[in-house]
């Protein structure tokens, strides 16, 4: 495993000639040994139509490369930072909470329209995931920032979660997502509940969630 | 109201218990008159198992407590931590705390400005930073004073004729016996001596030992190793695909280009970096030959322009 956790807002990385770890620009807090930082043009998600895609849509991360050898602590604006293990799944989580990940991870740009056509669209925009969302998969870490603690809920069949937009961080696995709401006429006249859209997730697959209703 | 207040008697009568016990259900009698008659004497109140429920099933608890903790002016942690977020000193004296980070006191106390006592013109002697008179107060008196700031983790850390240098912003509190003088990094204070004092990071602090490159924001300081140096890196800038990134700016910066480099003996302490945290002023070094200034707001040597097309730049991936 890549990453060590230090605290709860830090981690350390080991890097090793031959692996390189991406992580998002700026996010270095300290490093031991000879390590080179190279940004990354292509923001490092999927093809060129994807990284012009994510900058018309102002969804662009900018990532960097590490390399040499060394050892890499990783941590960014006082937030939370969570590790995640992959072993052959796949990470579905927005660009701007990842603070870092294995370079052996694949990783490809997916359009909320994808799933569920227009409603995906809506649903991203709801959310706050915005029209694009990232995939990682295969096998190694991903260290994923958070606005307070991390808390992960199982998601199994028949047995599905429901998670607040904003306090949704990321989900992995074989899981659909549906926006599910419960407006009604109270919301009409400004006295809903305040918990008028929530996220449905069902399949198989864990769902990430931060105890903050704070986007980053 | 004297202070301490005595003790078993703060408030001139026994306080009821609480909560107010009555028999829970399936709870035998004699167990009852036996906490009952403890309580009647003023001892502590044997441990009881957990009430039950209706069905007497244990009733949902927050995992890790009981809830909050009540604290009175005894209870309260001499010179130590409440909880990691606020620490308790035990004031009998003077204190310099920076402005506004008491959240509350037990005692009689005063907090003045620095220069304003009597009290003030023998402390001042320790107080070697003029530029950062005007964000410290001295606390004065006898009492439990209670420190926090934004929910950042607190520590305090205890010297012994030695130094440590610390990001202004960072430092709450510390003891007269220390003094307080200006580092030559801007931005940082340096303590020299012996005593106690309290500083705020967010997250623990991590401490690593030198040789260590650490990012300017991720630094909360360093203790008995030489002052840092500048590191700058940006060799992707050279050969021709880094030329074109440096002519255009396309790729953008790594944003890692400048580290403070330590080496030697001693310790560093670091943090998750605060890109929310609010940089105290601390004024400005007076130009002299031979005094390092602060330098105007500018861009990484080298690399120009880099960025400033702005954001219709970074939307065409210029």
């Amino acid at each position: 495993m890549a990453f060590t956790r230090i605290n709860n807002k830090m981690v350390s990385a080991q890097i090793v000639p031959g692996q390189r770890v991406l992580s998002q620009r700026g996010s270095m807090l300290g490093y031991t040994g000879e390590v080179t930082f190279q940004p990354n043009l292509m923001g490092g998600q999927g093809g060129v139509m994807s990284m012009i895609g994510r900058r018309v849509a102002n969804e662009d991360t900018p990532l960097m490369t590490v390399e040499g050898h060394g050892t890499v602590m990783f941590g960014h604006g006082g937030h939370h930072v969570h590790v995640i293990d992959l072993v052959g799944d796949t990470l579905y989580v927005e660009a701007d909470r990842l603070l870092a990940f294995e370079g052996s991870l694949q990783q490809s740009t997916m359009f909320m329209g994808q799933q569920g056509g227009l409603m995906g669209v809506v649903r991203g925009q709801v959310t706050g995931q915005g029209l694009f969302t990232t995939q990682l998969s295969g096998k190694g870490a991903v260290a994923v920032m958070a606005h307070g603690g991390v808390v992960e809920l199982p998601i199994s069949p028949g047995l599905p979660v429901h998670v607040d937009p904003q306090a949704y961080v990321a989900h992995r696995g074989q899981v659909t997502n549906k926006l599910s709401s419960a407006l009604g006429w109270r919301d009409m006249i400004g006295r809903g509940s305040g918990e008028a859209f929530q996220l449905e997730l069902s399949g198989q697959g864990m769902v990430y969630v931060q105890a903050s209703e704070v986007k980053l | 109201m004297s202070y301490p207040p005595q003790p078993n008697n703060p408030y001139g009568q026994q306080p009821p218990p609480y909560p107010p016990q009555a028999p829970p259900p399936g709870y035998s009698q004699q167990q009852y008159q036996q906490s009952y008659q403890a309580t009647q004497v003023g001892m502590p109140a044997p441990q009881l198992p957990p009430p039950g429920g209706q069905f007497g099933a244990p009733l949902l608890q927050a995992p890790g407590g009981e809830g909050p903790q009540v604290w009175d002016p005894h209870s309260l942690p001499a010179d130590d931590n409440v909880n990691p977020y606020c620490f308790s000193v035990d004031l009998n004296g003077a204190y310099y705390l920076q402005k506004g980070k008491m959240i509350a006191y037990y005692g009689e106390m005063r907090f003045s400005g620095i220069g304003r006592g009597v009290l003030d013109r023998v402390l001042e002697q320790n107080f070697n930073s003029p530029l950062h008179a005007s964000d410290w107060v001295v606390a004065e008196g006898r009492g439990k004073l209670l420190l926090a700031d934004r929910a950042y983790d607190l520590n305090s850390y205890d010297l012994e004729d030695g130094n440590l240098t610390v990001r202004s912003g960072n430092l709450l509190a510390f003891e007269p016996s220390l003094r307080l003088k200006q580092s030559i990094i801007p931005g940082f204070l340096t303590l020299i001596g012996t005593g106690k004092f309290v500083a705020a990071s967010n997250g623990p602090v991590h401490f690593v030992e030198p040789p260590i490159r650490v990012d300017p924001q991720a630094l909360v300081g360093w203790a008995d190793c030489p002052a840092p140096c500048h590191h700058y890196d940006h060799s992707y800038l050279h050969g021709v695909l880094g030329g074109i990134r440096h002519l255009t700016g396309i790729g953008g910066a790594s944003g890692e280009e400048h580290q403070y480099e330590f080496i030697g003996a001693g310790q560093v302490l670091m943090q998750s970096s605060e890109a929310l945290m609010a940089e105290r002023s601390v004024g400005v070094v007076g130009e002299q030959s031979g005094v390092p200034h602060q330098q105007p707001a500018q861009a990484v040597p080298g690399l120009g322009n880099l960025g400033n097309l702005g954001d219709l730049g970074r939307r065409f991936g210029l």
